[in-house]
This record gives C-alpha cells, sequence and structure tokens, in this order.
C-alpha cells in the first residue's frame, strides 16, 4: 500500500501542480493594466524595479515599490489574496535562513537595541542590524512580489519569446517552448496509465512490485519520448523548419507600453539618485 | 495526360536496415488527383507518405517528385527546401506531433515564418484560414487546451495556410466524431475541387470512396497488392477479408438477424 500511495501521491502532486499552472495562466487572460503591456516591456519595466530595490537603501522607498506592487496587482484583476500567498511564502524561508541572523551584533555590529542572554552569550539586537534585516526583508518580498506580477499576468509562451531579447537564442527558446507543451501531454498520458494498471490490479500489494512497475514505466515513457522527439523533428522539417528555427514575433508596443518604460526608468533613476 | 507529380520506381524501404518497411513501391500520381493508400496497420502506409514528403529517402530505386529526382542532399539546398515545403504538405495522424508550438496561432504561421513569406502575406493568410476553419477563439489557446477534434482541424489549418499543390493525409479522420468527419472531408474535397493533388493514407472503408479516384492497396508483405478503382476494391468482400480491411459484423433488423461487411449494396 505504501508504494501505492506513493505513486498516487505522486500523480495528484504533479495535476496539482499543473492545475495551479493553468490557473496562472487564467489571471494572464483577465483584462487588466499588466495584461495589455507588451511582453518585453512589461520585462523591461519589472527588471528596472527589481534593479532599483535592488541598488535602494532606502526603506521609504522600498516600501513604495511595494506598495505599487500591491496596486499593479489590484489593478491586473489578481485576487489580493493569491497574491499575498504567492510571496509571502518565500519570505519565511528567507527570513529563518538568511535575514534573521543580521539582527544580532555578532553578523551586524552596532548600538543595541535589546540585550539578552542564551548559555552565557550575551547577543545584542543592534540598531543597524534592525535596518539591514529590514531592508533584506523589505527587497526580497518587493522583489518576489515584482517577480510574480510579472509571471501572474504574462503568458508562459509570451514570457519565452521575450529571452531572445537578452540575447538567448531562438533554438533554445522553441526547445523550452516544446518541454513545457510535452509535459501537459506526457503528464496525461502518466495519469492514463496510473488508471489503467490501477484499474486491472486494484492496489499493488508489495514494494517489489510497485518498484517494478515505476521502472518499467520510466523505460516505456523514455521510448515513447524518444519516439515522439523524432516525430516532432519530421514535422518540424515537413513546415519548412531548415537549420535555424524563426519564432514569430511579440505584439508592437503602444502608447502605454512607452509609459511604463518611462516609470521604470524614473523609478530606476530616483533610486540610483539617491544613493 | 497530367502532369506527374509523383513518379516512384522500385521504392524499398526498411527501418534499422532490416524491418521491411515497403517493398518494390511502383506508383504514379497525377497533378490534381485523389489518391487514397490503403492498408492494415503495419503495411507501411505512414512509411510511404513520409517517403512522398523527403522525411526520409527510399534505399533502393528513386521517387521523382514535382520533376526533380529526390536525394538525400536537396534537403541541405535552401531553395530546393523552401520550394519542395510549400509544395507539399503533410497531415500526421497523430496531431500532438505537429502541434509542437505553444499556441495555436504559432502553429499555424510556423510554416510560414520559416520559409521566409512576409509579415503582411503571413496576416494575410492567417485571417483567410482561421475564417475557413472558422477557429478565432481558439488562436490563443495552447495545444493541451483543445479537444481532439479541434486539434485535428487546427493540424489540417497549419498545413494548408501553405497553400500547398499536393496534400498528403495520414488517417485524417482517426479518432473524431462523425460531424467534425464530415467537416474534414468537405475540407479536403474543397480542397481537390482547386486542383489539389490529395493523398490519403487510411483503413476507414467509409471514407475512401469520396476521397479517392483511385486507390492503392498495401498488403502484408509491404507491397503494393492492388490498384484500382474504388468501387472495384470496396466490394470486393474476399479481398478485403483477406488483407484486413473489413470484418464480417451481424445487426438486427427488427426479428431478423443480418451478416454483412462495414459496406454493402443490399
Amino acid at each position: 500500500m505504501r508504494v501505492n500511495s506513493f505513486i498516487e501521491r505522486s500523480v495528484v502532486s504533479a495535476f496539482s501542480f499543473f492545475r495551479e499552472s493553468v490557473l496562472c495562466e487564467n489571471y494572464a487572460s483577465k483584462r487588466g493594466l499588466l495584461q495589455i503591456l507588451s511582453p518585453p516591456i512589461k520585462t523591461l519595466f519589472v527588471f528596472f524595479l527589481l534593479l532599483a530595490v535592488f541598488f535602494s537603501k532606502s526603506i521609504i522607498f522600498i516600501l513604495a515599490v511595494y506598495s505599487l506592487c500591491i496596486l499593479l496587482s489590484y489593478l491586473s484583476s489578481i485576487e489580493l489574496r493569491f497574491f499575498l500567498k504567492r510571496t509571502l511564502v518565500f519570505v519565511p524561508i528567507f527570513y529563518l535562513v538568511i535575514a534573521l541572523p543580521s539582527l544580532f551584533n555578532v553578523f551586524t555590529p552596532g548600538e543595541p537595541i535589546i540585550i539578552f542572554k542564551i548559555f552565557n552569550l550575551t547577543l545584542n539586537i543592534t540598531h543597524q542590524g534592525l535596518f539591514s534585516f529590514s531592508i533584506l526583508f523589505l527587497r526580497v518580498l518587493t522583489s518576489v512580489s515584482l517577480c510574480v506580477l510579472l509571471i501572474t499576468t504574462t503568458f508562459k509562451y509570451e514570457l519565452l519569446k521575450v529571452l531572445p531579447i537578452f540575447g538567448v537564442p531562438h533554438i533554445f527558446v522553441l526547445i523550452v517552448g516544446m518541454s513545457y507543451r510535452y509535459i501537459y501531454f506526457f503528464v496525461e498520458m502518466f495519469q492514463n496509465t496510473y488508471l489503467a494498471i490501477k484499474s486491472r490490479v486494484g492496489f499493488i500489494p508489495s514494494i517489489k512490485k510497485g518498484q517494478f512497475l515505476v521502472g518499467a514505466n520510466i523505460a516505456n515513457f523514455w521510448h515513447r519520448s524518444y519516439n515522439l522527439y523524432n516525430d516532432v523533428y519530421n514535422a518540424m522539417l515537413a513546415r519548412g523548419y531548415y537549420r535555424e528555427v524563426k519564432l514569430p514575433r511579440s505584439a508592437k508596443p503602444h502608447f502605454v507600453d512607452w509609459a511604463f518604460l518611462v516609470i521604470g526608468i524614473f523609478i530606476l533613476g530616483l533610486s540610483l539618485w539617491q544613493g | 495526360m497530367a502532369r506527374l507529380i509523383f513518379e516512384l520506381k522500385g521504392v524499398y524501404f526498411s527501418y534499422h536496415g532490416k524491418i521491411p518497411a515497403l517493398c518494390d513501391i511502383n506508383l504514379n500520381i497525377e497533378e490534381g488527383s485523389k489518391i487514397v493508400i490503403m492498408g492494415a496497420n503495419g503495411t507501411g502506409k505512414t512509411t510511404l507518405l513520409m517517403l512522398l514528403d523527403a522525411l526520409i529517402f527510399p534505399q533502393k530505386g528513386y521517387i521523382r517528385a514535382l520533376d526533380r529526382e529526390f536525394r538525400e542532399n536537396l534537403l541541405n539546398d535552401w531553395e530546393f527546401v523552401r520550394f519542395f515545403r510549400s509544395k507539399v504538405g503533410l497531415l500526421f495522424q497523430n496531431p500532438d506531433v505537429q502541434l509542437f508550438s505553444p499556441t495555436v496561432k504559432d502553429e499555424l504561421i510556423f510554416s510560414l515564418l520559416n520559409l521566409g513569406f512576409t509579415q503582411k502575406e503571413i496576416e494575410k493568410r492567417l485571417s483567410k484560414i482561421v475564417q475557413l476553419f472558422r477557429i478565432k477563439e481558439l488562436l490563443d489557446r495552447a495545444p493541451y487546451q483543445l479537444s481532439v477534434g479541434e486539434k485535428k482541424k487546427v493540424a489540417i489549418a497549419s498545413v494548408l495556410i501553405m497553400e500547398p499543390e499536393v496534400l498528403l493525409l495520414d488517417e485524417p479522420t482517426a479518432g473524431l466524431d462523425p460531424q467534425t468527419t464530415r467537416d474534414i472531408i468537405d475540407i479536403i474535397l474543397k480542397e481537390n475541387s482547386l486542383g489539389k493533388t490529395i493523398i490519403t493514407a487510411t483503413h476507414h472503408l467509409e471514407i475512401i470512396e469520396e476521397l479517392a479516384d483511385k486507390v492503392y492497396v498495401l498488403g502484408k508483405e509491404n507491397k503494393i497488392v492492388r490498384s484500382d478503382y474504388p468501387k472495384e476494391v470496396l466490394y470486393d468482400e474476399e479481398f478485403l477479408l483477406k488483407y484486413n480491411l473489413a470484418h464480417i459484423h451481424y445487426h438486427h433488423h427488427k426479428d431478423l438477424v443480418h451478416t454483412h461487411l462495414p459496406l454493402h449494396n443490399d
């Protein structure tokens, strides 16, 4: 039963992951402010804001950018609960592993605010430490929020098309796009195979038998994916692929795109000017 | 006599050099004709279409297509690739193989982009094909968001957008519901009425009469065992049974049990 539940858990997890991906694509298809932006311009806008947050040493400035994120998520028809859940989930990990030690005088010496003892060791939370901690915490929160905004309001394939702007070759973009497309195909096939096994044998009685079934299926899927690769390559050749692939361009930028680009450059400039 | 689009003489092809897929194939296909390649599973129908589309090459014999003999090194010549790929379109049996782009729109224009068409021409053809297939609402969808029938329609549209002179169709109606099957046959027939050559590989007897002026039957020996008019083949019960192309089934007419082949006159 253990192996069976392991397989079942894996299948269910894979499907819930893809359901979540599709859910994100639902936000991308909604009508909202960020959704109407051209993906390359939107990516540059987010990139400039990320740089601004990275260079800024002002808590108020970073808080202002974070507030802008919340406002943009509202104007892009993203539910606040969904947005906060997506962004805040990363913060505790960062908070515990990286940012928390920076509070103490061991890592950030300075003017003490709170003094306490653990096992004869005197620890101070310093003024400088609290500042570093807050800056780190807000930088991460704002950066994650910016990335979530970009990913949530843009179709994955549109994001991929932006990559050549940063010098990524077209063939790489095509391969990543295909991998994304065929993952769905294989997940569906895997689910059907699992259901077929389940319908015939009910549950898998032993770990050994379960391992055998999983192993046989991995080999089978490898073989099928290899055949699919050959067929897809032939399908590309049949439709004119010749050495270098050409991909469709994103839509031309409009006035609102240029306006966002200017705002992005202005915010970055402001951050650099503050020093 | 009409111009010969394909001429095959003594063509032989085997997989991995030991599993024969086609043996001694001799075939002449005229411009504007409708040809059906019939055969049970594993008789080499798909392989024959791949040979006709210059995706694989004969190991013996030769193929002439559009007045040129196929040789593997021809595919290093961009001018030939551009000429041939825009003249001959192949519909794969499995639409999931053919729909490799992230969206339907990208899929439709893949061939035009890669064959070097201008943006203006691409937009013109896209709008025309979208209207013909009534698939405007599908344009931004990913292939995994389409039904089987929609996938097949998009796959055919992605071939027809090239406006090829020759259409190679591998089981174009496999797995489709009756209405979608009808729609697809109508599209194919319309293309033929515009002068396009249609070569269909199938074992679905019910569509053959409409899609064929002439039928070539591949046997288990991977050879052409008969070339004939569709009616002659379809009503030859003994022949169909011998080559696994039909089965006898029975059903009720009120209280009478009636047995026959899938197609019958009585």
